[in-house]
């Protein structure tokens, strides 16, 4: 049986596929996205959100997904975010086809592989920012102890070493944006999903998170950014501007 | 599906977190569940005490005592039937001849003067006072043997004084109370119809439940010689007999009494007894099927409430899902799947109404140690028990469909919602 057993290795694979790609995307980037659709039914009318965008995203990269409202940028980053599959498409995102998976899989995908960052914040009112923080590690399985220690690293990480017991009401709009950072961070994920990060905050404290985030990027997190400001776009490594569903600009500038 | 022991106790605690955070909602919801668990507790300790109550005073009428008359014991509803309306009257010669049966110990025959359908009651009176109320019972002296009446002063009458027709009674306590209110009644006089009695013994205090006053009242009663109660009211025929049974020996007695008195009264082969058999045993038996449709009654009006109760919950956890569906998109995002959101907020439902459950254990704990001022009542283990698991359940089955619902709102849509 053995003996009759051809294996193709990853260098014989490549022959039929153009440069580097296997099983149609680059296993060496964090995101691949291959010609994605995303069509919503409304009433009699298809809208298509999203006309075959592709794109790569290597590892460690600071981006920022740029468009007005309505360009389909907020359907990019469900996607990317794994809360929606597209209708037509693949998506790879560290290794793993997440464009076909059920419900259960994508939310293990979101405690694992995603951290998201929310212009509201979202933490919950009633908990303090260390058990905020705990909440991903809770839904991953993570031990009591274990669950403690690595939030308590994470509030470290954002500065807020002093203000773990302090509910969210108790903390400034910028404070509860690094708690919310925090709990992104906890799980060591491979992505940072940032919604709007500033939308809420005052330009003084936006300055303040935007310089966490160029930090975490230089500590090596992948920092995806969605904004419609430039000023918050131009702080990335690379700049894609999403209209029409389309991409209409992926730009490299730094 | 992974359901580990930290997860359902991080969902108790976020669970109390939320309810702590609404305490006055969360009391009124639950109310409907702790009325109904102070009713499941309420009544079950109701139902136990008059079963103590009543077990106790049918003891005390002795457990191998078997009471004969001519009717079927039981409540009787409408008419008798022809059958049992043509019956004869048990004799004193059915008692005499079932006292020499070898699983009787011994047999005596009562005859009620009391009253009977014909003729007019006979007055008592004694120290200026008069009544038709007491019942008025002529005995053997062997009944003392019995052991179900105790004397405390006095003694009983004799074999002799039954034969020569002495004019002499023994008192309950409520006649000797009542009729000699100083001194003691013993060889005092009490006019029984239109003789005077001498009182030659008092009984002892007979514990009496449910049944009191008037002729009912155990305590009620003045025993005289079975003679002289024939000669004082000559058509008298109502006799029952009180037959005891050897130390262990009661089925056989039972059997013996019946077989001789289905003789004696001449009941053809395969007819029914043509007179009435009780024991302590069966009066309990009779009971006992009284307070098992009581226990049912119960079931029902508690459940009726505990449903109430439960379709309150239902409703405040349709709110409650509503006003956190923005939490719940966090939750999702963040990585919560489907089993994770039904079972924090089946978790919060359960924890819901079982507080409300031990909330209603509590009063309903107190409330029967008022109770036990009036009744020798306890609360069997069951009540509080099944009280707290109908609580906790009705949690989890009324929470199911909020759960549900919570569980299969969209992320994106739930993350986006004011």
């Amino acid at each position: 049986m053995s003996d009759a057993t051809v294996t193709l290795s990853p260098t014989e694979n490549v022959i039929n596929a153009p440069a580097t790609e296997v099983d149609g995307h680059d296993p060496s980037m964090l995101i691949s996205m291959r010609d994605i659709w995303k069509t919503y039914q409304m009433g009699t009318e298809k809208v298509h959100a999203l006309h075959g965008v592709s794109f790569d995203i290597p590892r460690g990269e600071y981006i920022a997904i740029i468009g007005p409202s309505g360009s389909g940028k907020s359907t990019l980053m469900n996607l990317i975010g794994c809360l929606d599959t597209p209708t037509q498409g693949q998506y790879w995102l560290n290794g793993k086809n997440v464009s076909e998976m059920d419900d259960d899989e994508l939310a293990r995908i979101r405690n694992q592989e995603v951290g998201f960052v929310f212009q509201t914040f979202n933490l919950l009112a009633r908990a303090t920012a260390l058990h905020n923080v705990e909440l991903p590690l809770i839904y991953g399985g993570v031990s009591a102890s274990q669950r403690h220690e690595m939030a308590k690293q994470a509030l470290t990480a954002v500065d807020l070493t002093d203000r773990m017991s302090h509910k969210p009401n108790e903390l400034s709009g910028g404070q509860r944006q690094r708690v919310a950072i925090a709990r992104a961070l906890v799980n060591h994920p491979s992505i940072l999903l940032a919604d709007e990060p500033t939308g809420a905050l005052d330009s003084h404290t936006s300055a303040e998170i935007m310089d966490l985030f160029e930090r975490l990027h230089s500590e090596g997190n992948t920092i995806i950014v969605v904004t419609h400001e430039h000023d918050i776009a131009e702080r990335a490594h690379r700049v894609i501007s999403i209209r029409d569903g389309m991409i209409e600009k992926d730009e490299r500038i730094r | 599906m992974r359901i580990l022991r930290s997860d359902i106790y991080e969902n108790l605690k976020m669970a109390l977190a939320t309810l702590r955070a609404n305490k006055l909602r969360s009391f009124l919801t639950v109310f409907g569940v702790v009325i109904g668990i102070i009713t499941v507790m309420l009544i079950a300790s109701i139902i136990s005490g008059i079963d103590v109550s009543v077990t106790r005073e049918v003891e005390s009428f002795g457990t191998r005592s078997i009471y004969i008359s001519k009717f079927s014991p039981g409540i009787q509803i409408g008419r008798r039937s022809r059958e049992e309306r043509m019956r004869k009257e048990l004799t004193y010669d059915d008692a005499i001849a079932l006292q020499s049966l070898p699983a009787i110990e011994l047999s005596v025959p009562f005859l009620d003067i009391t009253n009977n359908p014909f003729g007019q009651k006979l007055m008592v009176s004694g120290g200026g006072k008069t009544s038709a109320q007491v019942a008025l019972q002529g005995t053997l002296p062997e009944f003392e043997k019995a052991g179900t009446q105790v004397i405390s002063e006095g003694r009983f009458f004799t074999q002799t004084e039954n034969d020569t027709n002495q004019l002499v009674c023994v008192v309950g306590s409520k006649v000797a109370d009542d009729f000699f209110k100083i001194g003691s009644p013993l060889a005092q006089t009490i006019k029984i119809g239109p003789q005077e009695f001498r009182v030659v013994g008092v009984l002892e205090q007979r514990e009496q439940f449910l049944i009191g006053g008037g002729s009912d009242d155990q305590n009620n009663v003045i025993y005289v010689p079975f003679n002289v109660a024939q000669k004082l009211k000559p058509n008298a025929d109502d006799i029952y007999i009180l037959a005891v049974a050897r130390a262990g020996l009661m089925e056989e007695a039972k059997d013996q009494v019946r077989d001789t008195l289905r003789v004696r009264r001449q009941v053809p082969f395969a007819a029914n007894d043509n007179f009435g058999m009780e024991t302590s045993e069966s009066i309990l038996d009779n009971f006992r099927s009284i307070t098992a449709g009581l226990a049912i009654a119960m079931v029902v009006i508690s459940s009726v409430g505990l449903m109430v109760g439960g379709i309150g919950v239902m409703n405040i956890m349709l709110v409650s899902v509503t006003e956190r569906t923005r939490e719940i998109g966090v939750r999702k995002a963040i990585g919560a799947r489907r089993a994770d959101i039904m079972w924090q907020f089946l978790i919060e439902a359960a924890t819901l109404t079982g507080l409300g459950g031990v909330v209603g254990l509590s009063i309903g704990w107190g409330l029967t140690l008022l109770l036990r001022l009036l009744l020798p009542s306890y609360v069997p283990l069951w009540a509080p028990i099944g009280g707290l698991l109908a609580s906790v359940g009705i949690g989890l089955v009324f929470g199911l469909w909020p759960a549900w619902k919570a569980a299969r709102l969209d992320p994106i849509e739930s993350l986006r919602y004011e």
